[in-house]
């Protein structure tokens, strides 16, 4: 008997060395029986990767998904009355994954970039979301789950985008999470304005910035009611974040002065390609979280002709809370976990880029009360793989969202 | 030039690239090792000392936790493996425990690291400058991109630095014979160390590019072009081998069909950039059954798998990519021909029909060169089995074998030349990266000592 406590007890240890920071192994919720008529499935596979705080891995592990939302994770028990049993001897569970920064809502067809006016606070993505397109499918068959789809940077205020669900047949209501999801701004690198007017520079695009900021928070002191503005102002309360485009070592550091140390929002710092992981410190320094992508790798700043891995130099940095993007479709948005993959081969935590794809952005956008993580009373996002999460020779089994099976490879072939 | 030639029994083409490799070797007088000293106001070659492992030096010994070694049959791993090198060649590969390391040897402990050979990529374009596409003809069979070649440019570097150490640089797909491809090695500065051999194969290219020649062609007529010339050039060869066998008058040379005797004579291969179903049939029945020659699938994709059981009885070998997926399209025009229900994976579907020789190419730079490991790592996404190390086989020994060069390199087998890498783990996992490369016997790129560059 002692034996066997120890056997299962290096097992355990095992599994967690596996993950890089695991520690403890004690289940999380509880075990109980479905209420009459409830859909429910017991997910039972060789490991579990539950994303939370304290970093559980279970292998094997279970996880019971009841109606919509997550009830158990822990090792594999007697699996309780009413449930559909699902076995996967050799898979992996963990969290659907959760991507920022995206343009496939349109399906493809543009639909994401008014460039009329220079600041477009009146905007919203959501009136070119079309759900279930076929860009969306696919991500969501690559175990992408939520996605926050937003405008592009031709412009430097492009309005707000939308969060929502990956679902594979699904009305505009079923997959939207947050409509606003939160604003859209692009420092730098797209919105130069070429027509003649305010905006040719830096200058004149950080001046329209801070003119408009202050409009709203003219508007909001005075209790004015403006239309245009009423979004805007939900940033500077803090009630919707903004995910800045910002790429290169000038900007950077630009955007987190603006939109943290001058006007103190919810601000994610997004792309950082180019060389602004030279200037990682700084932002690190005054807490802006980084959301790091499409770019994985920067060849020149350095001029030295070596590679420098992005996400492995913000990690460095200290950064915490780091988030990979593939600005789909500039990168596929079925490859998310390949810039998870990528990221780790040129440096970076392995288990920490699983992170930065699941639970990570889910923080940084406050979304982690529903998704990110395998936890009970979580939505019930889940992905089996045949394979570790960021290997790229394992693919997708089964996704999960809300509780229901959006896709399975069984059932309906290989997307992706 | 005629007695030479019936003595030494060679063909026309071998003695224009023996007189043009003469003039360049002898521009370049010795072999020996050169390391580059920046003076003031200069910057000097001086022959250095030969390094451990290389040619005229002690042998190097590479200690590792494992060794893929990949011969085409026979024992595919050694555990705790200890890899001798003398003279740029491999001298030995077995268990620590049994196998002595000679004494002078320099010895290197490389701990957790595995050993493989260095990567082949059989489909290229950046072995030099890009001009490689002359589309004045439909057929040049005696265009060389030999001409292009800068040995160790930054792509092919960058190319090292992931582990592929010998690729063939092919001429473009603008014609359907766009001329020969040449096999370099990625490692070495100068153009005769770099030289794997000449022609590396004749490019054909059968559809899917040449059609944008001049006034636009079609199938048959590409089809009737290529057989034209085929027709014509193993004419020629067969003049000119039954010449050399002492039979009937020496026949007029004509250059532009050189390649056809070095064909016929089974010295190089035909490197055929096709992909879909109706143009890989003709790949084995025009190309192999009717004109009898060493060719090969390159750059296969689209549904060019679905002639896969022919291919296998055929004997002709797959080299896939770039594209690793067939997908369903909803386009009014379905141009491949095909349009599966779900996404397939082309390499699962040539495996799935039973052809054992697949290999993996990235068509650089269509797909960053760099990348090949990524190209066998998606086709084990797209279903492809590597329960027999198919991954890593792909990669090395089998397209060694496709080129014809796979009595000297592909593989960790006693006598090759000691191209290896020294790599985190499984090559067909793309996480996993190329600490150190040799190519044979001299580290030619190390990323504990110079920059990482991939």
């Amino acid at each position: 008997m002692v034996s066997l406590r120890a056997a299962a007890l290096l097992l355990a240890t095992c599994a967690l060395g596996c993950a890089g920071t695991g520690r403890a192994t004690d289940a999380l919720g509880r075990v109980r029986d479905l209420e009459p008529g409830q859909q429910g499935y017991a997910i039972i596979a060789a490991k579990v990767f539950a994303m939370d705080d304290e970093d559980h891995v279970y292998a094997p592990g279970m996880v019971l998904v009841r109606g919509s939302k997550i009830d158990y994770v822990g090792p594999p028990v007697d699996v309780p009355a009413g449930y559909q049993k699902r076995e996967y001897p050799q898979g992996v569970v963990s969290p659907g994954m959760v991507d920022l920064h995206t343009h496939v809502h349109s399906g493809g067809f543009g639909d994401v970039n008014d460039m009329v006016m220079p600041v477009n606070p009146e905007f919203r993505a959501s009136a070119a979301l079309r759900p279930s397109n076929e860009l969306i499918k696919r991500a969501c068959a690559s175990g992408v789950t939520t996605l926050y789809g937003i405008p592009g940077s031709g412009t430097s205020m492009s309005g707000f985008g939308i969060v929502y669900k990956t679902k594979t047949r699904a009305k505009f209501e079923d997959c939207v999470v947050r409509n606003p999801g939160g604003m859209k701004i692009a420092q730098a690198y797209n919105p130069e304005r070429r027509a003649g007017d305010l905006g040719a520079t830096r200058a004149g695009l950080a001046w329209m910035l801070e003119d408009i900021n202050h409009k709203a928070l003219g508007a909001m002191r005075e209790g004015r009611s403006d239309p245009a503005l009423a979004n805007l102002i939900k940033v500077h309360q803090k009630k919707l974040p903004v995910l800045i485009h910002c790429a290169g070592s000038d900007s950077f550091p630009a955007a987190a002065r603006m939109w943290k140390t001058e006007f103190d929002t919810d601000c994610v710092l997004s792309h950082g390609c180019f060389d602004a992981h030279l200037t990682a410190a700084y932002e690190v320094g005054l807490g802006v979280p980084i959301n790091a992508g499409p770019r994985m790798l920067d060849f020149n700043s350095t001029r030295d002709g070596a590679i420098t891995g992005i996400a492995h130099a913000y990690e460095k940095a200290g950064a915490k809370n780091l988030s990979l993007n593939t600005d789909s479709s500039v990168v596929p948005q079925e490859e998310l976990f390949l810039q998870g993959s990528m990221a780790a081969k040129l440096g970076a935590n392995a288990y920490q880029m699983l992170r930065g794809v699941t639970i990570n952005p889910a923080k940084v956008f406050g979304l982690a009360k529903r998704l990110g993580s395998l936890e009970p009373g979580k939505d019930a996002d889940v992905v089996v793989r045949n394979g570790e999460p960021l290997d790229p020779r394992a693919r997708v089994e089964t996704v999960l969202i809300d509780g229901n099976i959006e896709y399975d490879w069984q059932r309906d072939g290989q997307w992706f | 030039m005629e007695t030479r030639m019936s003595k030494r029994k060679r063909s026309p083409l071998c003695i224009v690239c023996g007189i043009t490799l003469g003039v360049l070797a002898a521009s370049a007088a010795q072999a020996a090792p050169v390391q580059t000293v920046q003076g003031k106001n200069t910057v000097v070659a001086v022959p250095r000392a030969p390094r451990a492992g290389e040619k005229g030096a002690p042998g190097l010994a590479l200690l590792a936790k494992k060794a893929l070694a990949v011969p085409f049959e026979g024992e595919q791993v050694v555990d705790n493996a200890v890899l001798l090198v003398k003279d740029g060649k491999i001298e030995a590969l077995g268990p620590a425990r049994t196998t002595p390391i000679p004494t002078g040897y320099e010895v290197q402990d490389l701990g957790d690291k595995w050993l493989m050979p260095g990567m082949i990529d059989l489909h290229t374009h950046i072995g030099g400058t890009f001009d490689i596409n002359d589309t004045v003809y439909l057929a040049n069979p005696g265009l060389r991109v030999s001409t292009s070649v800068i040995p160790k440019n930054a792509a092919l570097k960058q190319d090292l630095a992931s582990g592929v150490t010998t690729v063939l640089f092919i001429p473009g797909s603008g014609v359907n014979m766009g001329g020969q491809g040449i096999l370099i090695k990625t490692g070495h500065e100068r153009f005769e160390e770099a030289l794997v051999r000449a022609p590396g194969s004749l490019k054909i290219a059968q559809a899917g590019n040449p059609e944008r020649w001049a006034i636009g062609v079609g199938r048959s007529f590409m089809n009737w072009n290529l057989r034209a010339m085929l027709t014509r050039g193993m004419a020629y060869a067969r003049r000119w081998l039954e010449y050399e066998q002492g039979k009937g008058q020496r026949p007029e040379r004509f250059f532009d069909l050189d390649v056809f005797p070095e064909l016929a004579a089974k010295r190089t291969q035909v490197s055929t950039h096709t992909q879909m179903f109706q143009v890989v049939l003709k790949t084995i029945t025009m190309l192999r059954q009717e004109f009898g020659l060493d060719c090969y699938i390159d750059h296969g994709e689209m549904a060019g798998y679905r002639a896969a059981e022919l291919a296998r009885d055929a004997g002709v070998q797959a080299i896939l990519g770039p594209r690793a997926v067939e997908v369903p399209t909803q386009q009014f025009i379905n141009w491949t021909g095909s349009n599966p229900e779900a996404l397939l994976g082309i390499a699962a579907e040539y495996q799935k029909r039973g052809v054992k020789m697949i290999g993996f190419n990235t068509d650089a730079p269509v797909i960053p060169a760099e990348e090949l490991q990524l190209q066998a790592g998606m086709a084990g996404h797209y279903g492809m089995d590597f329960s027999n190390l198919e991954g890593v086989r792909g990669l090395t020994i089998i397209p060694a074998i496709t080129a014809g060069i796979g009595k000297r390199i592909g593989s960790l087998e006693v006598g090759k030349d000691a191209d290896v890498l020294v790599i985190s783990g499984d090559p067909a996992d793309p996480r996993k990266w190329v600490e150190k490369v040799l190519t044979d016997g001299k580290w030619v790129y190390d990323s504990t000592k110079e920059r990482r560059l991939w």
